[in-house]
């Protein structure tokens, strides 16, 4: 059984398990609620219930009073629903998200590429174009048992009736084995979305630092030629990095690009190249280029992060030692339960 | 399909700012500085107040009805508590020397920071800050008062309860926490706020209020357990006010950054010796014990502590400078207190007593290293002394860390056999320390610190004048009740002999 949690001010509406924690499903479905003890004690989490049913579980009576509880109000971290809801949580307005709703598409592998050896760009043309942000991403559904897999759109927006995905194969990965292996063009597969909270913040009007690393490309790339496209005018940087020459796919797209519009920057950097291979451009990691690029001060900027954890993690250091703190730092992490359950100081809430 | 829209209607975070920043106003007829005149001379560089993020969102007048109700819900469980004679449900009655410790030390603490949140709050310029520090200050003075109330049932059947105001101002093993406040307090704004909003209400909180409500709940003090609860939902938003003010100034200037450091390395210090009376309390004072101070430190200490140090570091902060000195003492400290507070148990305001071969089985299981190599073998010493009719006492008086305020009994970080010691020489006086931490805070400030009243010295002062009978009368200690073993004690036998009733037909 589950119901329907609509949570404002956002406007999303996720599901809820029977049993499940307003905060567990907030959380499972990359929305942050402010939370803290997790148990019904310090009353951080406290949600005004707009609508619906709600049991209260575990909350301490000095948590959540009597009063409280008659005016609606709820803690997420111990009440289930027991009807649909809708709650309003302190939680700022985003006013560059488009909450967008999610669908379900169906559609025709339409182009498969080997963009480099370990990573695959795949084209479905849907038989009904798909709305994004970009930056957004979609959960591609794979056959026999497989289920589905996220991956972030690298296309923009404006190509929502054939969308390209980049898939790295995974080491023992069965999701990314499947689309590296067996997947063939002509294959009807479908997709749902669009997922995530993670687009530029365009109301913001200030320059746009991209840093990308591994297969975290897709993101920043949709986001980049969206920009381009609608003739966003302020500086955008993008910092790629990649282990070697050979990993660092659409480098040349982003060369032509550069040269093409004087406000996109692109500064490729490679972190395990070999000596003597030729490579003039930057060696090292992606926080270190942007480090020497920027000068080591990111004032003024908003900064998007997509890559693996270490990679995320060393930028947001750099960016932090470098003046720009969380409020202009975004990036494509989900909150899972276990991340909620983990010793964390709260110092931090989105990155 | 186009998405479901619903009525548009202000966020709960915009409504907030209408109902605070807007209570903002700019001055005109005497200029700004003049009249918010402090913030500026800790060095502490602000550029943009508005960035300041309110952790609180709490207006006033909604904060009014929570607490109000907060103290119709605590009063009806305290009046329960009293009129049940709920004090017969302890465990022992050995449990109340925690208690009347922590009334006589940390309970004035707690006004203490309400009269500091007070001022603060009219010396930030922030509106944001100014609300937040306004109710902060209002919910310490409600803390104060509903421990002081919690307590005060004991205090119509047990000793040492009825003067810790007088205590807390003038006997000496709570003059720790008594000068941890008082710097604070004579502290600037900024300052105010790591010593208290961060190092207290975070850094310390945990491993202060944790251990001891949960110590509570172990031993039957429900009123004191009522009162935990009562206050728990405050203290979320302290800490969050702390944690902000932090993020607050080492984002808004780069020149913040080593100011902040050394105040997380001084705070963080004091803290750690306020918290010698808590690993007493915790390993020692409890009959029926939660958890030994080392595991509440590898949890609230090395785990929190530990993975806040790893956010601060991205703003180039590092863990504060006695950490380490810290983690080789925490396997020492509460044994080392008891023995001090036995040694001179005819100057504390509660009793203390020598562990029972049950407690020292559980001291010695939870502290493997350490219990049966240095202090197993003094307390056996203790016992055969006091066996033979000769209790061992100590009339000797106990040199005091100038910072502190603490007797030396602590040892060397890196040599438990050796009492750690130091000494500066300031203007031609000498001064001791405790420990390398006491000793930097005094030389980075040695001004503020040859101040500071020390119980000691007062000794030799009027009224008393060397007199250990007009000590007692002066720090309001009645001798032969309020002090000495527990073992004999008005406490024991009264305790003893009211259980007694309550359960048995004699």
């Amino acid at each position: 059984m589950s119901y329907e949690l609509t949570i404002q001010p956002l406007g999303q509406t996720i599901a809820i398990e029977d049993g499940q924690t307003i905060l567990d499903a907030a959380l499972r479905a990359g929305i942050y609620l402010p939370h803290a003890c997790c148990h019904g004690l310090c009353a951080t989490c406290k949600v005004q219930v707009a609508d619906g049913e709600v049991e209260h579980g575990e909350a301490s009576s000095f948590a959540l009073m009597d009063f409280e509880r008659d005016a609606g109000k709820c803690l997420a971290c111990c009440a289930t629903a027991h009807s649909d809801l809708v709650i309003e949580a302190e939680i700022d307005e985003d006013p560059d998200a488009e909450n967008l709703p999610v669908q379900d598409f169906s559609g025709v592998v339409s182009r498969i590429e080997t963009l480099t050896p370990t990573i695959k760009g795949v084209w479905i043309r849907l038989e009904a174009p798909i709305r994004f942000q970009a930056g957004q991403y979609v959960n591609l559904n794979l056959p026999g048992g497989i289920g589905s897999r996220a991956f972030s759109l690298a296309s923009p927006p404006s190509a929502g009736g054939e969308v390209e995905l980049n898939v790295r194969s995974v080491p023992g990965g069965q999701g990314t084995a499947y689309v590296h292996d067996t997947l063939q063009v002509g294959e009807r597969i479908g997709i749902s979305g669009p997922y995530g909270r993670f687009f530029v913040k365009k109301s913001a009007r200030t320059p746009v630092l991209l840093m990308a690393g591994g297969s975290g490309l897709s993101s920043p790339r949709s986001m980049i030629l969206d920009l381009l496209e609608e003739g966003f005018a302020l500086p955008i940087t993008l910092i790629y990095g990649q282990r070697s020459r050979d990993e660092l796919y659409y480098h040349d797209e982003f060369v032509a690009l550069a040269a093409q519009h004087p406000n996109f920057r692109y500064v490729p950097a490679l972190s395990h190249e070999p000596e003597g291979s030729g490579w003039t451009g930057f060696r090292g990691f992606v926080h270190e280029a942007a480090k020497a690029a920027f000068d080591n001060d990111f004032r003024g900027n908003k900064a998007y992060l997509c890559g693996p954890p270490l990679m995320i993690d060393a930028c947001i250091t750099t960016l932090m030692q470098g003046r720009l703190f969380e409020r202009d730092i975004y990036t494509e992490k989900f909150i899972s339960a276990a991340d909620a359950q983990q010793v964390k100081s709260p110092l931090f809430k989105a990155i | 399909m186009d998405m479901k829209v619903s009525k548009k209607k202000l966020g709960l975070k915009e409504r907030y700012r209408l109902m605070t920043r807007d209570l903002g106003w700019d001055t005109t007829y005497q200029p700004k500085d003049k009249v918010l005149p402090y913030v500026g001379y800790e060095g502490i560089k602000i550029h943009d107040w508005d960035k300041w993020e309110d952790p609180f969102r709490l207006t006033m007048d909604s904060y009014w009805k929570y607490q109000a109700e907060k103290e119709r819900k605590f009063y009806a469980i305290i009046d329960a508590h009293a009129q049940n004679n709920g004090h017969l449900n302890l465990t022992d009655a050995r449990y109340l020397s925690a208690l009347k410790i922590f009334l006589q030390a940390i309970s004035p603490g707690e006004y203490a920071a309400h009269k500091g949140f007070a001022r603060v709050g009219r010396e930030f310029p922030g509106v944001g800050t100014q609300v937040a520090c306004q109710m902060q200050a209002i919910d310490e003075i409600r803390h104060a008062q509903t421990q002081i109330h919690a307590m005060s049932n004991y205090n119509r059947y047990y000793n040492g309860f009825h003067a810790f105001a007088d205590q807390r101002d003038r006997i000496w093993y709570t003059s720790v926490a008594r000068s941890f406040f008082d710097d604070a307090m004579s502290a600037g704004p900024f300052e105010f706020m790591i010593a208290i909003g961060f190092s207290f209400e975070y850094v310390l909180t945990n491993l202060l209020f944790v251990p001891f409500m949960s110590g509570a709940a172990y031993n039957g003090d429900m009123a004191t357990v009522t009162f935990g609860f009562s206050a728990q939902s405050d203290e979320a938003r302290h800490m969050t006010l702390g944690l902000e003010c932090i993020k607050f100034m080492l984002e808004q200037d780069p020149a913040n950054v080593p100011i902040v450091q050394g105040w997380i390395d001084k705070w963080f210090w004091r803290g750690f010796r306020v918290l010698g009376l808590v690993s007493t309390m915790m390993d020692y004072m409890l009959p029926k014990r939660v958890m030994s101070w080392r595991e509440a430190w590898n949890i609230y200490g090395v785990e929190n502590g530990g993975a806040l140090f790893k956010d601060l570091a991205r703003y180039g902060i590092t863990p504060p400078k006695g950490w380490d000195d810290a983690e080789k003492g925490i396997d020492h400290m509460s044994h080392q207190f008891m023995l001090g507070l036995y040694q001179w148990s005819f100057g504390t305001a509660f009793h203390s007593w020598i562990p029972s071969d049950e407690d020292m089985a559980w001291l010695s299981a939870k502290y493997p290293d350490t219990f049966d190599k240095h202090y197993r073998p003094r307390w056996n010493h203790i016992r055969k002394l006091a066996a033979a009719g000769t209790p061992f006492k100590n009339y000797g008086l106990a040199k005091l860390c100038q910072t502190c305020q603490l007797p030396t009994v602590f040892t060397e970080p890196d040599d438990p056999t050796l009492t750690c010691h130091r000494e500066t020489t300031y203007k031609g006086e000498k001064y001791h320390f405790c420990s390398d931490g006491c000793q930097h805070i005094f030389d980075n400030e040695p001004e503020k610190y040859i101040q500071a009243w020390l119980p000691m010295p007062q000794l030799f002062q009027d009224p008393i004048k060397g007199d250990l009978g007009e000590w007692m009368k002066w720090v309001s200690l009645i001798d032969g009740k309020d002090n000495g073993d527990y073992a004999g004690s008005e406490d024991q036998q009264h305790f003893e002999a009211w259980r007694g009733l309550a359960t048995t037909n004699q």
